[in-house]
């Protein structure tokens, strides 16, 4: 009698202790879709505070507008909006017909860009390309780089390429004008040709909890120098920037704009500075947003974007551009041509010293 | 001390530390071979992975495991060494199949167990084990959460009960064998945070003491096994849950299966003829 007595009761106990941790569960109804998706922004989005947003006031203005005939298609349109609210190019809800996007964080603002204008009268159709970097030496001796996306990985090869090539330049312009962010580590290959030592280029910091205020201690990000042997770039860098550089290319200008030897030009950027994470509701659709924030190096969010460096803020005029005129690229010629060559024509040591 | 006395402990000293068994007239060979059962597993698995998705995933459970008993030499008729290995493969998806999971696992175990043979053709066993698992829940459709790591190393009990009996002239073996890993250590990430930040260096709040409270899983195999003579072979039912919770994330992995296996060289429960130069201690029942 007693191994049965021992083993009913161990059961009891293993199953009890199996089954302390519930998670919530949702129906798949309009409205157990809509709780699910507030939950999930409620618990792990990481702006709350930060652009100060009283959730529970915007959850109760929108879950009013569903009732027992709310069809899927306005489903979708009322959790649109509901994110909307949060104002992030990070959020998006995804159904098999539509996903949902923000883009007023780009569309209230001035593009200052035009790529047919670029490729026109600045390349003249002639340009090199490699790990989807253009590259060229411009005018006035300025080497120009253009990085459209950051979902393009470079290779330390064509970082190489591209800076033996145009080494005996005034200065180096990174142009990221339009690019809307990729992949994180891209940053590590080009940030280690420009620094000697590890740098701090900022903090990232993750919830610990689904409060609010639930966040980890930030954590440093450290750049480290591209290793022995690779070609460097020591001289004068400007960044081309506008609205449109967000997420990793938001990081990106952060970075860069802790160097000493770097000017950020243009306009503000488009911020996207907290990595997304993805959860999803009952009925499949599938919503991202802003989990992790990262800070730059003197702990301040930059989910706001970077503003340009004192007295670098340029815009680009539609009407300009399109007489062929770049006006932030050409404030940014202006202000390397008149730095000396490295290597003036005739004198050796060029490989030496960028090596 | 006399010389008959010293001369008597010298012989039964031998007897012991020897290998080889004194039996009437005649040395026995002691023979402990290897049992090896070899098995592969398909069946259902549900996967609930908060860090991933709040929603439950289910869909197919593939295994293959190997299983290998032998007796201890310093107490072979009770002391059982046992080593287990197991590869799992999961394809699930969330409950309107719009999105897929994939799951990878592998375990080692090892362990001591002590046997006692009952009346009736039944036998326990029960011991400890030291056991490591690692593997991984893929959502593919995930931007910077899209695998959920798992790995852990715990000391498991491990017990069983079994009954040989004969149907017509078929030797059959059934067995239901239990593992709970007790106490260890596991890994889990902090609520939000990247694999990136991970990556960049921050392991803080990572690992975990487990217990039973935070890490509770149950792996129970129903098993019978039909001893051909040369080569056996093994039928049976898995029934495995897992339950995690750390830094706010749940996870509970729930799966039934359907095992089967072979055994060669067989059990050792077909009659053969008495060797009079081996003594077979058979692990396996």
């Amino acid at each position: 009698m007693k191994p049965k007595i021992f083993f009913i009761y161990t059961s009891f106990i293993i199953l009890f202790l199996a089954s302390c941790h519930e998670s919530p569960t949702y129906s798949n109804t309009m409205l157990g879709n809509f709780d699910a998706l507030t939950d999930i922004i409620d618990s792990r989005y990481c702006f709350f505070n930060d652009k100060d947003i009283d959730w529970d006031e915007v959850v109760l203005k929108y879950r009013n507008q569903i009732t027992s005939e709310t069809s899927t298609e306005e489903l979708f349109l009322i959790c649109s909006s509901l994110l909307d609210e949060l104002k992030d190019g990070h959020v998006n809800l995804s159904s098999k017909f539509s996903t949902s996007y923000y883009r007023n964080w780009w569309s209230d603002y001035p593009q200052d860009f035009n790529l047919r204008t670029l490729e026109q009268y600045y390349l003249d159709f002639d340009w090199y390309t490699t790990s989807g970097i253009m590259y060229k030496q411009l005018h006035d001796e300025v080497a120009y780089m253009y990085y459209p996306s950051f979902s393009n990985v470079i290779s330390e090869n064509s970082l190489d390429y591209i800076f033996a090539l145009m080494a005996n330049s005034r200065g180096l312009i990174i142009d990221v004008r339009n690019n809307g962010g990729g992949l994180l580590t891209n940053i590590n290959t080009l940030i280690g040709r420009f620094i000697e030592e590890p740098i701090t280029g900022g903090y990232i910091l993750h919830k610990t909890g689904p409060g609010h205020n639930d966040f980890s201690e930030p954590y440093p990000i450290t750049y480290e120098p591209s290793p022995k042997g690779r070609v460097k770039w020591r001289g004068e860098i400007v960044v081309l920037t506008n609205r449109s550089c967000f997420s990793a290319a938001n990081n990106f200008v952060s970075v860069m704009k802790g160097l000493p030897n770097v000017k950020i030009v243009g306009a503000k950027t488009g911020g996207g500075g907290g990595m997304p994470f993805t959860s999803e509701l009952p009925n499949g659709w599938s919503v991202r947003f802003s989990a992790c924030p990262i800070l730059n190096n003197n702990y301040e969010v930059i989910e706001d974007g970077i503003e340009p460096s004192p007295d670098c803020e340029i815009h680009a005029w539609e009407d300009e551009l399109a007489q062929g005129y770049d006006a932030i690229l050409e404030y940014a010629i202006d202000m390397l041509k008149k730095n000396p060559l490295p290597f003036p024509p005739g004198e050796p040591g060029d490989e030496e010293q960028n090596n | 001390m006399n010389h008959r006395k010293a001369t008597d402990i010298f012989l039964l000293l031998i007897a012991i530390l020897s290998p080889f068994k004194m039996s009437g007239e005649e040395n026995l060979v002691e023979q402990r071979p290897i049992v090896g059962i070899y098995s592969l597993e398909i069946g259902r698995r549900s996967v609930l992975a908060t860090y991933l998705s709040p929603l439950k995933y289910s869909g197919s459970h593939y295994a293959a495991s190997g299983y290998w008993t032998k007796a201890m030499p310093f107490n072979p008729q009770k002391a059982i060494m046992e080593f287990e290995a197991s590869v799992e493969w999961d394809n699930l998806f969330n409950p309107v199949k719009t999105a897929r999971m994939i799951g990878l696992d592998a375990s080692f175990s090892w362990g001591l167990s002590w046997r006692k043979r009952l009346p009736m053709n039944f036998q326990i066993t029960a011991g400890g084990a030291v056991e490591i698992r690692g593997g991984t829940y893929y959502l593919l459709r995930n931007s910077n959460n899209p695998v959920q790591v798992n790995a852990s190393g715990s000391l498991d009990i491990v017990a069983s009960l079994s009954k040989h009996f004969n149907i017509s002239r078929l030797p059959v073996l059934i067995t239901n064998r239990i593992r709970i890993p007790s106490l260890g250590i596991f890994f889990n990430p902090e609520y939000g945070e990247t694999y990136y930040e991970i990556y960049l260096g921050n392991h803080s709040g990572l690992i975990h003491a487990g217990w039973w409270g935070n890490n509770f899983r149950i792996d129970n195999l129903l098993s019978v096994t039909l001893d051909f003579g040369k080569t056996a072979m093994s039928i049976g039912y898995r029934y495995n849950l897992y339950t995690q919770w750390a830094n706010h994330l749940n996870t509970k992995v729930q799966s039934n299966s359907f095992v089967i296996g072979v055994v060669p060289g067989s059990i050792g429960l077909k009659k053969r003829r008495v060797s009079t130069t081996e003594d077979r201690i058979y692990s396996i029942y």
